[in-house]
């Protein structure tokens, strides 16, 4: 028995030990060459992001951003940065083994990324206590900056854009009775629903009803008749794109023609292509307008469209100004050190990037102004 | 020497594999007695849920938590299990893939409690108040030359696998058990195994039990070593990512799912370099599996023919060590 015993614990530890050595064969390498050399410092950032999978597109649109920027602020010669990315694959065990990596074998000095807000709040108080900067480029929820002192963001929370959202769309259609509708098994929508929620509280409108729907439903007439019904001025609908277009596109063959009020999700170019004209009145709150009259917004928009084919979206656009803020922290701190960067992050204000005017508030958490945008005759335009 | 050897990464991959291994044994011992159960993820849910609520809102310590969310899990394995009984085969896979969704939902639903999609965050980290309560004794991990967070990670790894060094030594020692035979016998041929004087029906209950309480216990694990969990994270997905360490490494013999789960979790972070690409190699090397060893890696004939090659020594002594497997 004994012997038995023996044997289980000795196959145990060569499996163990199997593991260990299966992981291992990287050398860390961050110390030396994180130094200044003649003016430039140089740093290696990780970035945890979601490449392969169902979500990838977020993360290849991130990825993309950070290499444009990356080109960009290396051939400016101030900073030379090196990017180290690496798959979360949109699981959390997966972007925490990530960022281990990142923060204990590759030793960056600091990590952009990851792409979900769930992903963050596993990833985040992991950096939070190995002292690494980490800033999130596309993570919207409530209380992610809020984790510790070196998570910070620089995407803009639902908490800023909702509300701004619903102001405007008050002052201009007089509205008083709203209808809420949202999905509540997907962590995005549900957190965009408890913003809408507070936010229209908060602004003395009554709400008539609050309806839910599930990922993947197709059929949400049932929801509409009752909305309907209610008569409400305006509709607040946290939905992802995919779901959402539909949702107004059944809603506007029902006769619904009240103007919806999107979330983050809802707000992408797909929802012309899938609803078409049913598609206009849509107002959401987005801190990118890649129309914007401005050359930095029309350099970038040129640049990213010659080198990936593609318009870029709101999460290549944040990735790229996430990137230059990383930057301007290094030059500022002088040199590439966990703590000195953080401090130099915390310290940012004003910087001017393609989303506009951006600074970190004392959590970390982002101050700018929104653009309200609206559908209009099948294209995005700024709401006046 | 010691102190750059721990690297956190490469404990925390190793982590990851010592829960998934759980998790296969869990599927293992319910597939022991040829039942076919998908609940695994569902029961893992319930064990993380109830010890993440217990101890966020109670204040319970950790240890409480898990044993009662172990203990939660096992509950509704018996509830579960005996009405489920009557099924078989693939009948049964669908009635526990659908219990496991209905657990999800409630999830997803039961906000009050749960707060919905949204997930809890801030489970206490079972290293991180492993490391609190040593300190409040006047421990520093500086005595052993470590970091606090290489500190954290090791005892987390440590204790993980003396729990599944525990729990596979447990089964191994029920299969060369009166259980065990009986398991088998039931797994052979139902009819037979009744007509032998084989309480079937208190049987397959129990193994029903034992996987949805090893799940569950799994399930504790993962949610203070993760803190942090979502009803997502127990969707269908996680029943066949299960499934696959068994069907990957083999059914028939303990070390199958646990091979399975340790080649699938080292797999795809070995394979990092490549990124995007390392889960087209992921699929690929299952329908390869599948293809050319239906019956999974590690079976019988493979577990003897390595005791020939290496364990000379165990069959001179012992008389029961060839069949225990």
């Amino acid at each position: 028995m004994r012997k038995q015993f023996k044997k289980i614990i000795q196959l145990t530890t060569l499996s163990s030990l199997l593991v260990l050595t299966a992981c291992g064969g990287n050398e860390p390498a961050g110390d030396q060459d994180a130094q200044t050399e003649g003016g430039a410092v140089k740093a290696d950032i990780g970035v945890v992001s979601y490449i392969s999978g169902p979500g990838a597109a977020y993360g290849e649109a991130i990825t993309n951003g950070l290499k444009l920027a990356q080109e960009e602020i290396n051939s400016n010669g101030e900073v030379e940065i090196n990017l180290v990315v690496e798959d979360s694959a949109g699981k959390q065990d997966q972007a925490l083994t990530a960022a281990q990596k990142l923060m204990n074998s590759e030793n960056v000095t600091a990590i952009i990324g990851p792409t979900l807000s769930t992903e963050m709040n596993v990833v985040g108080p992991e950096a939070d206590i190995n002292g690494v900067p980490i800033m999130g480029t596309s993570t919207t929820a409530e209380g992610i900056p809020q984790i510790g002192e070196y998570v910070f963001r620089n995407s803009l929370p639902e908490a800023l854009a909702i509300p701004a959202a619903i102001d405007k769309a008050m002052e201009k259609y007089d509205a008083k009775k709203v209808a809420i509708l949202y999905g509540n098994d997907d962590v995005f929508t549900k957190s965009g629903f408890d913003t809408m929620k507070a936010a229209a509280e908060e602004k003395g409108l009554e709400i008539l009803t609050i309806e839910t729907f599930q990922k993947g439903q197709s059929d949400y007439n049932a929801q509409l008749t009752k909305i309907k019904g209610l008569n409400p001025d305006l509709i607040l609908a946290s939905a992802l794109y995919n779901e959402g277009a539909v949702i107004m596109g059944q809603a506007r063959k029902m006769g619904i023609d009240v103007p919806f009020v999107g979330g983050n999700g809802f707000n992408s170019p797909e929802v012309i292509n899938i609803a078409g004209d049913a598609a206009n009145g849509l107002i959401v709150a987005t801190p990118w307008y890649g129309e914007k009259d401005d050359q930095k917004v029309q350099d970038f928009v040129t640049k990213y469209e010659e080198e990936y084919g593609k318009k870029p979206d709101q999460f290549a656009a944040q990735a790229y100004d996430a990137l230059y803020i990383m930057a301007e922290a290094l030059k500022n701190a002088g040199e590439a050190d966990r703590d000195a960067v953080r401090d130099a992050l915390a310290e940012i204000q004003g910087f001017n990037g393609i989303l506009g005017e951006f600074s970190f508030d004392e959590e970390g958490d982002v101050v700018m102004e929104p653009t309200v945008l609206v559908i209009e005759g099948g294209a995005f335009k700024v709401f006046e | 020497m010691l102190a750059e050897l721990i690297n956190p990464y490469y404990l925390q991959v190793a982590s990851f594999v010592l829960i998934n291994i759980i998790l296969g044994i869990s599927i293992y011992i319910t597939l022991s007695t040829g039942q076919l159960s998908l609940a695994s993820a569902g029961f893992m849910g319930i064990g993380a849920y109830t010890s993440a609520l217990l101890t966020l809102n109670f204040d319970l310590p950790i240890i409480v938590g898990v044993l009662a969310g172990t203990l939660m899990a096992g509950l509704f394995g018996v509830i579960i299990g005996i009405p489920t009984l009557r099924l078989k085969g693939v009948y049964l896979a669908i009635v526990t893939l659908g219990f496991g969704e209905v657990i999800r939902v409630i999830f997803v639903n039961w906000e009050s409690l749960t707060k919905g999609a949204v997930g809890l965050s801030g489970i206490p980290h079972m290293g991180r108040e492993i490391l609190k309560t040593l300190k409040g004794f006047g421990f520093d991990p500086q005595v052993l030359g470590l970091q606090n967070n290489q500190f954290i990670f090791m005892t987390i790894f440590l204790l993980l696998l003396f729990i599944t060094i525990g729990i596979i030594q447990f089964f191994r020692r029920q299969n060369s058990s009166r259980v065990g035979r009986a398991f088998a016998a039931i797994k052979l041929d139902e009819q037979a195994a009744e007509s032998m004087g084989i309480n079937i029906t208190y049987y397959k209950v129990l193994a029903f039990a034992q996987g949805a309480l090893v799940a569950g216990f799994a399930g504790t694990l993962f949610a203070h070593v993760l803190a942090y969990i979502s009803p997502a994270d127990f969707a269908y997905h996680r029943a066949v990512e299960i499934l696959i360490f068994a069907v990957f490494g083999g059914s028939e013999v303990i070390w199958g799912p646990v091979f399975g789960a340790l080649f699938l979790t080292v797999m795809p972070e070995v394979l990092r370099f490549i990124s995007e690409y390392r889960y087209m190699i992921y699929g690929l090397v299952i329908i390869i599996m599948m293809a050319v060893r239906p019956q999974g890696l590690i079976d019988v004939n493979i577990i003897n023919w390595i005791k020939t090659k290496v364990g000379k020594r165990g069959q001179k002594h012992g008389t029961s060590n060839t069949k225990n497997l």
